[in-house]
């Protein structure tokens, strides 16, 4: 479904790579983690593949469902399918979740071959994605992510997502500012979404969040790249001796290249 | 009745022969005062601090005539711009003329009146307030209308009286041969605890040049309620100068919104002025303009006592070489304690053409004072645009949905319906037709 191969990637105007030859392969039905230092590209990642105007991709590509996305825009991605829950999901003041999510949910579906729905059907048709996540109905004539506490904003991102039916879903520490219930509703539904044809890429720091939702796959990136890839054990490895044992790893395949 | 000017003559004194002759004595009272003030009221120019930023070419470059000679077309469509809410209060007046046959004023209830000032000079309120209220110094757009206007909005309310619906003040300006200037004028009285909403329009039936001065006096008695929404709906080729000043009296409140959409050269400079301790005021105002469209608010909020709470929120959204400009004069008196002040001017810059001068002026001489003031420039935030791509929007789409939300604050207070969904229409329409362009990074 997707494949990121040798990607390279700066800020637009900058010399300074901060993706210095990343290689993922995701199918179908898999789910990988991402995990990796503060500061190591796992967001950079995430948002060149959605599409972010602010990076440049320099080098390499990403293929998605047999075709280069790099000179798709953002929300032609979303239509293919693509879908980011953000690290920091944006406050959006005056723009409620309802228009977006229904105006998003009916641009979508238009260019997936999917029926629009009109206002009244999709007020059912949201009912159940609130359950899903065990979110209040209020938050649906609140502005998008104004106002709302951390872990708000994170179940937004998994509501959306829950209401935008992706097939590749990149989630940004979504499982950061959840409190312990909340991480297990919000696991939960995922889990729930999650099927044979879509994918799903989480980045975390934490090895708890995988007890959850069990990852075909752990990477972890340091530096810019993958510096090793496993199975869910690679997470408790990290969880018991940290990163350093891979930082060496890291430079010693940095100066190779 | 004209004297010998004691300023360079502008278009302004040069029209001021063709004033209107008046039988009250009052009135003539009234010609005479604003034709001596006009006298000593030089044209304004770059040089004075408060119109540095302002273009005033379309003014000076413009041969305005007297009505008289400016082949006046007839209306069009009058219907068309009425509003539901005021089937029977609506005011009409036509390049400054009342309209009786358009108007409608049976339909407020006990203790409100409503009607033509010109049929109104007897009445013991506008033998006090008219004229008297107002107060520009030296501004001879100001005693221009003073020395012009024949007729004009009179709305009074008793003590207690409470309008049983919003007064719609429609001001029309007509097509015509060659440029006219307009003189609007308005006074509002509410007696103590009354309760009014007013909405005053002007709209440009035609893309046609003229000028119009609208000058509205209004006095807010103890525990009255005024909320007023002011929509300048002007062609794109005129100039609308307004001049609205407001009393508070004890525990009194008036909110006003003004919302400019057209005029090629807008230049409002709204007063409110606080006569006693306890009141509530509201200065807002959303600015929305393109191509070269000039909108310039100056604005006073005078705090003269203690315990006074205002608002000012102008929002301003500039496309193509627009330029806006707004100064906003917040005085707070020596006794004025426990004031607590709200200004902010926030402006979305979508072209790289466009211009932006603001500049909040507070003088504050009292110590007990919350005065929080502001002013951002900005584009559309590029994180904002990016998130709501990323969920399926396209640029354009996100652009127009986020400069959407930014306008929509100010409009949300305007209480009456037709009119709130009228302007989030106006909203639309301006997102739309401004295809925002790619001006951000
Ligand atoms: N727009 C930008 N301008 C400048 N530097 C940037 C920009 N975006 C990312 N970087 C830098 O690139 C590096 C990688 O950032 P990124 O956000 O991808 O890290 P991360 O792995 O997600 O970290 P964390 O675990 O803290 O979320 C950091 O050093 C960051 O400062
Ligand atoms: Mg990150």
């Amino acid at each position: 479904m997707l494949e990121i191969k040798d990607l390279h990637v700066v800020v637009e105007g900058e010399n300074e790579e901060i993706l210095k030859g990343v290689n993922l392969k995701v199918n179908k039905g898999e789910i990988h983690a991402i995990m990796g230092p503060n500061g190591s590209g796992k967001s950079t990642l995430a948002k060149v593949a959605a599409g972010h105007p602010e990076y440049e991709v320099t080098k390499g590509d990403i293929i998605y469902e047999g075709e280069s996305v790099l000179e798709m825009d953002p929300d032609e991605r979303a239509h293919a399918g693509i879908f980011l829950a953000f690290q920091y999901p944006v406050e959006v003041p005056g723009v409620t979740n309802s228009t977006l999510l229904r105006e998003s949910y009916n641009t979508i579906a238009a260019s997936r071959g999917r029926e629009e729905l009109d206002p009244l059907e999709f007020q059912d048709y949201i009912q159940d994605k609130l359950e899903l996540v065990q979110m209040k109905p209020e938050f649906l004539e609140r502005a998008v992510n104004t106002g709302f506490s951390g872990g708000e904003k994170k179940r937004n991102e998994i509501f959306q997502m829950a209401v935008l039916q992706p097939q590749l879903s990149l989630l940004d520490e979504t499982d950061s500012g959840l409190d312990i219930d909340a991480l297990k509703i919000v696991a939960d539904g995922i889990n729930k979404m999650h099927g044979e044809d879509d994918a799903i890429v989480l980045i975390t720091h934490y090895q708890r969040l995988l007890n959850y939702i069990v990852p075909d796959y752990v990477h972890v990136m340091i530096g810019g790249k993958i510096v090793k890839s496993g199975g869910k054990d690679l997470a408790l490895q990290l969880e018991e001796k940290g990163y350093d044992w891979l930082e060496s790893y890291a430079t010693v395949n940095g100066e190779a290249n | 009745m004209a004297l010998p000017s004691n300023v360079e003559p502008s278009v302004l004194h040069n029209l001021a022969k063709h004033a209107p002759g008046v039988e009250s004595a009052f009135m003539k009272k009234i010609r005479e005062q604003s034709m001596e003030a006009l006298n000593r009221s030089p044209f304004p120019h770059r040089k004075m601090e408060d119109w540095r930023f302002t273009d005033l070419k379309p003014i000076t470059r413009t041969e305005f005539v007297s009505m008289d000679e400016a082949g006046i077309r007839p209306a069009i469509d009058v219907e068309k711009y009425y509003i539901p809410e005021s089937d029977r209060s609506r005011l009409v007046f036509i390049n400054g003329e009342y309209q009786e046959k358009y108007s409608s004023i049976g339909g407020l209830g006990k203790g409100v009146t409503v009607g033509n000032l010109a049929d109104h000079l007897d009445d013991k309120e506008v033998e006090e307030y008219l004229n008297k209220l107002v107060n520009y110094e030296n501004d001879p757009f100001t005693h221009y209308n003073g020395l012009m206007f024949t007729d004009g909005s009179y709305i009074h309310l008793e003590k207690g009286a409470k309008a049983e619906a919003p007064i719609h003040v429609l001001n029309l300006y007509t097509d015509s041969v060659k440029p006219y200037v307009s003189t609007p004028r308005m006074l509002v009285v509410a007696e103590e605890e009354s309760d009014v909403t007013i909405i005053e329009d002007h709209i440009g039936l035609s893309d046609n040049k003229y000028m119009t001065i609208p000058v509205c006096e209004i006095k807010v008695k103890q525990k009255a309620h005024i909320h007023h929404a002011r929509i300048v709906r002007d062609s794109l080729e005129a100039v609308h100068v307004s001049r609205p000043i407001a009393y508070v009296e004890k525990n009194s409140e008036y909110h006003s919104y003004t919302i400019t959409l057209g005029a090629k050269l807008s230049r409002n400079e709204p007063k409110v002025i606080q006569e006693d301790e306890e009141v509530d005021f509201t200065l807002d105002g959303l600015v929305l303009i393109d191509g070269e469209q000039i909108a310039d608010t100056h604005s006073t909020m005078d705090h003269r006592f203690s315990h006074a709470e205002s608002h000012q929120l102008h929002k301003v959204v500039v496309n193509g070489k627009a330029h806006s400009i707004f100064n906003g004069k917040i005085f707070v008196r020596r006794d004025a304690q426990k004031i607590d002040s709200f200004q902010e001017n926030r402006n979305l810059l979508l072209s790289l053409d466009g211009l932006v001068n603001t500049k909040p002026q507070l003088e504050i001489f009292a110590d007990d004072v919350l005065c929080s003031h502001g002013a951002t420039v900005g584009q559309l935030d590029a994180e904002e645009v990016f998130y709501l791509q990323s969920r399926g929007m396209t640029e354009e789409k996100a652009k127009e949905v986020l400069t959407y939300a930014f306008a929509l604050e100010t409009i949300e207070n305007i209480k009456v319906n037709s009119v709130h969904q009228l302007l989030i229409d106006e909203v639309y329409r301006y997102t739309k037709a401004n295809n925002v362009d790619k001006v951000t990074a």
